[in-house]
């Protein structure tokens, strides 16, 4: 299991890497106007082959670039109900802060759980591979906390079981 | 706090200061309201000061649960035990209640200790009303008996139009909740909380405990009930309690645990759910942290390559 | 019986002091102060250095040790007697530092001291005028997702102070809110049931400030107050024994004239030996609440009396609210509750108001009079939770049930919904 894990998130690495080569461009329809052009979808040679990389039915990772901005979707494993719900609660509450980590879009792409909106600007502003670490440790942080919460639940669940029983001895 | 405590806080805060206040007292007439339901409504006059009029409503049955008068089967003469000259039952109730009680504050013991307890025991009348059946049926299990007149499987009323079933027999008593929540993800939460109640009775440190077990359908002990009273979208937890967990002072503790096992229940998840808010937060920090590393590297490398570190010396020398 | 028929629950959290009951109530059910004491044994411990066996046992005590934990009264009896338990104030000036903790503080105070059900009662939470509009929605967040509230609503605390002041036939929702509590003061214009926030004035003088002066007093003069206890026990004379004085030289020459009028006894038991001990109360009767007019007695940073910070306020404000803030300055908060405080204010406000108004008569030199401006400071005895009681006011109301965000819309739209709290016509 742990070895699907390192070379899905190699094979996002090292997309990531190739797609993420971002140039200001002014917008060609509005005057003085720059828009993130993945997000518009207007000009087709501005755009370039969306990628998908799938590790199973369940996970996959969507990434669309553009001249001047890359778009990364996921869609987070959810084995059963519970880690259904725990990855729902999660991403909302990642989702409610997206202001703070600058690179996440506030709704996910119809179809994917998460989503984050990389610009020139960005990259101006950071260092490409410092923030494609960032990106992948994202991803890989967001799988180790869901499966975290998960634990948690289930130790929470047998200590207050615990508690209600001893009562009675 | 981590089980639930069986006398109301703002019941016993306000007999307390009542007590020490002496004889003056202002005008008091306040409602509360308590989980499944339990309404107070609290009076003291001036005209009175040591006199309380406590007035309690009880959470709506369903059409299955026996109630006798409103109030649930030995609900008076627990209160009569309980509280002797102390409380009065004033018939009928205040409008909208179901029990009306008037609390002579002067009967107290004159000890401080003793005086303490009572007014514990009437903060905790939730238990002594609501739980009089369940305490009656467990009594009799205490001497290894059965309570005349009783039906094989008896519904008593826990929440507003909800009911748990006890089948009681002279050995044991087998408690059966179904359980309902409201949110989807409480549901899903409680479910494997509940499934890890019985997982926990398995370790052996336990042994002595009530045995439990969980299952998603109806269990038999609930043949021949109405359908309605039987949807549960968390599934069904059974208990069978024995003699030795009613045994003299345990019975008390046992009667509470068992009277507020969905409020036990409902509570925690609550509180896993904020301690998930704690654990996700703390995830949120680390990962802006770990953005900021990947910015600030960035900014000190614009300023060396916009040469800040330079100093201009000798400009005068360049104009010359 | 749904939601809406039920009282609701008026939660007023103070950087002092909790106020919490239910709407329909005239007072509080429970005054707590607003700290925490949390068990830090667990927390802080990173799993790396710990083996696996050890690790789970920490765990699971770590996943649990979040509920070992008390609030209020509680807390602060805790945390004297043993070393485990660690102080934590969530709230300071008024907004909200730390989340965690905020959340536990509700927690208990839900579950264990009001015993509600979340899922069964619509709140109403107050919020400090100035807080971002983020915070709000954290608190959205909190109440929604983790105690599944039906409905919610955050009030700003002047607009609900002056609801307080309702009578039956008169509903001023115009005016200022001098709130002087205990960990922050402030003076907020509000006009129409909207506070002006540019308008917004505060001042670092606090009730925790007026018991700090007392405290000094006393041990300068050398009484014997056991040092442990002495900072309670300036508070429990701050309470029992302070008032306002019109005047302090006369005040002070009144004290040496008759002592035995105005001196007062205080007696306690030492707690560590128990041996009694009296101290004697003078000047610090009067002086205490002296430092709302006369702050460089007690601060030399600041040196701007109340009286003068009001009117500043409404000087500020939009000209042509000013004549209805003058008549309608209502006070709230415990600290404002000492005997004559409001009429020391009003007498003290008349004078630069009038002194503005002959100034201006004089230079127009009698060809346009000014009409004198009513200056009315509002006191009423429920000043001590004054925001609570509007808060139970309005909440009893049936337009505030419409006006809650819901569960529903938080689902849909999200907390961005929390933003927003418009005024409701219950209000006015």
């Amino acid at each position: 299991m742990a070895n699907t894990l390192r070379l899905y998130l190699t094979c996002i690495r090292n997309t990531l890497e190739a797609a993420m080569c971002l140039q200001n461009f002014p917008c060609q329809e509005v005057e003085r106007h720059n828009k993130p052009e993945v997000e518009l979808k207007t000009s087709p040679e501005l755009l370039l082959n969306p990628v998908l990389i799938c590790r199973n039915e369940a996970e996959k990772c969507l990434i669309e670039t553009s001249i001047n901005s890359i778009r990364i979707s996921m869609k987070v494993k959810q084995a059963d109900e519970l880690e259904n719900i725990l990855a729902k609660k999660f991403l909302r509450f990642l989702s409610m802060r997206a202001e703070a980590f600058q690179v996440l879009r506030r709704k996910p792409v119809q179809g994917y759980d998460i989503s984050f909106l990389i610009t020139n600007y960005h990259c101006e502003d950071m260092h490409k591979h410092k923030l494609i670490d960032f990106i992948v440790q994202f991803m890989e942080d967001i799988d180790k906390e869901i499966s975290e919460l998960k634990l948690s639940v289930n130790t929470r669940g047998r200590l207050v079981a615990t508690e209600f029983l001893k009562q009675f001895i | 706090m981590i089980l639930l405590q069986s006398p109301s806080r703002f019941l016993l805060q306000i007999l307390q200061d009542r007590v020490l206040s002496g004889d003056k007292g202002v005008d008091i007439d306040c409602h509360t309201v308590e989980f499944d339901d339990v309404r107070y409504h609290i009076q003291f006059s001036m005209r009175n000061p040591k006199v309380m009029v406590l007035s309690v409503a009880l959470p709506l049955p369903p059409p299955e649960a026996m109630l006798y008068d409103g109030l649930p089967l030995g609900a008076i003469e627990a209160i009569k035990a309980a509280y002797g000259p102390v409380v009065q039952i004033l018939d009928p109730p205040k409008d909208g209640f179901d029990l009306t009680m008037k609390i002579n504050l002067t009967k107290l013991p004159p000890d401080e200790e003793q005086r303490n307890a009572v007014l514990t025991q009437i903060a905790s009348v939730r238990e002594v009303v609501l739980g009089a059946p369940l305490k009656l049926l467990l009594k009799h299990l205490a001497s290894k008996t059965v309570a005349p007149n009783v039906d094989k499987l008896v519904a008593l009323v826990h929440r507003p139009n909800e009911s748990f079933f006890v089948a009681p027999q002279a050995d044991k008593v087998t408690v059966v909740y179904p359980m309902r929540f409201q949110d989807s993800i409480d549901i899903v939460l409680a479910t494997s909380f509940l499934q890890e109640f019985v997982e926990a009775r398995r370790t052996s440190a336990l042994n002595n405990a009530p045995s439990c077990l969980w299952s998603p359908v109806p269990p038999l002990e609930l043949k021949g009930v109405p359908s309605d009273a039987l949807n549960a979208n968390a599934g069904f937890v059974t208990f069978v309690v024995f003699p030795r967990h009613v045994e003299g002072k345990k019975l008390d503790k046992t009667v509470w645990s068992l009277l507020t096992f969905h409020a036990y229940v409902s509570y925690h998840v609550k509180c896993s759910e904020g301690f998930m808010h704690t654990r996700m937060r703390r995830r949120v920090e680390t990962l802006i942290q770990a953005l900021d590393r990947a910015k600030s590297d960035a900014e000190k490398l614009k300023k060396l390559v916009n040469g800040g570190s330079f100093k201009r010396l000798s400009l005068n020398n360049d104009g010359n | 019986m749904d939601a809406a028929s039920r009282p609701a629950v008026v939660i007023d959290n103070g950087t002092g002091y909790t106020k919490m009951g239910f709407a329909g109530n005239v007072e509080p059910c429970f005054i707590t102060p607003t700290v925490v004491a949390v068990n830090d044994t667990f927390a802080g411990q990173t799993r790396a250095n710990t083996t696996k066996g050890n690790w789970m046992a920490q765990h699971s005590a770590g996943v649990m040790a979040d509920l070992d934990f008390f609030i209020g009264e509680d807390a602060l009896a805790r945390s004297r007697s043993s070393n485990t338990y660690n102080l934590s104030y969530p709230i300071h000036n008024g907004q909200v530092e730390n989340w965690d903790t905020m959340e536990r503080f509700w927690q208990q105070c839900i579950f264990n001291y009001l015993r509600c059900d979340p899922e069964d009662h619509y709140f109403l939470l107050t919020e400090s005028p100035l807080t971002p509009p983020e915070t709000r929605e954290y608190t959205g967040e909190i109440m929604f997702e983790t105690f599944n509230v039906p409905g919610l609503y955050i009030a700003c605390q002047p607009v609900l102070a002056l609801a307080a002041g309702y009578t039956t036939t008169k509903c001023e929702m115009t005016g200022v809110v001098v709130d002087v509590g205990d960990g922050a003061t402030h003076i907020v214009p509000v006009a129409d049931g909207y506070v002006i926030g540019s308008s917004i004035r505060s001042i670092p003088i606090t009730g925790k400030d007026v018991t700090q002066f007392i405290q000094q007093l006393l041990k300068e003069r050398g009484e014997h107050i056991p040092p442990e206890e002495s900072f309670d026990v300036a508070r429990r004379v701050k309470e029992m024994y302070c008032y306002t004085c019109s005047d302090i030289v006369k005040e002070f020459n009144k004290h040496d004239r008759e002592p035995n009028k105005y001196i007062k006894h205080w007696s306690g038991i030492k707690p560590k030996t128990g041996a009694k001990y009296t101290c004697d109360i003078g000047y610090e009767r009067f002086l205490g609440p002296e430092i709302f007019f006369h702050p460089e007695i007690y601060n030399n940073d600041f040196t701007t009396p109340l009286h003068v910070v009001i009117d500043k306020c409404i000087q500020s404000s939009p000209i042509d609210t000013r004549r209805a803030l003058y008549k309608n300055i209502v006070l709230s908060g415990g600290s404002t509750m000492f005997k004559d405080f409001h009429r020391r204010l009003q007498r003290d406000l008349k004078k630069i108001v009038d002194a503005r108004v002959l100034a201006s008569n004089a230079r127009l030199g009698g060809d346009a009079k000014a009409q004198p401006i009513e200056v009315n400071v509002v006191s009423h005895p429920i000043q001590r939770y004054a925001v609570w009681f509007g808060g139970s006011v309005l909440a009893s109301t049936a337009e505030f049930y419409e006006a809650c965000h819901t569960k529903a819309e938080y689902e849909e739209y999200g907390a961005s919904i929390c933003r927003t709290n418009p005024v409701f016509k219950g209000m006015y």
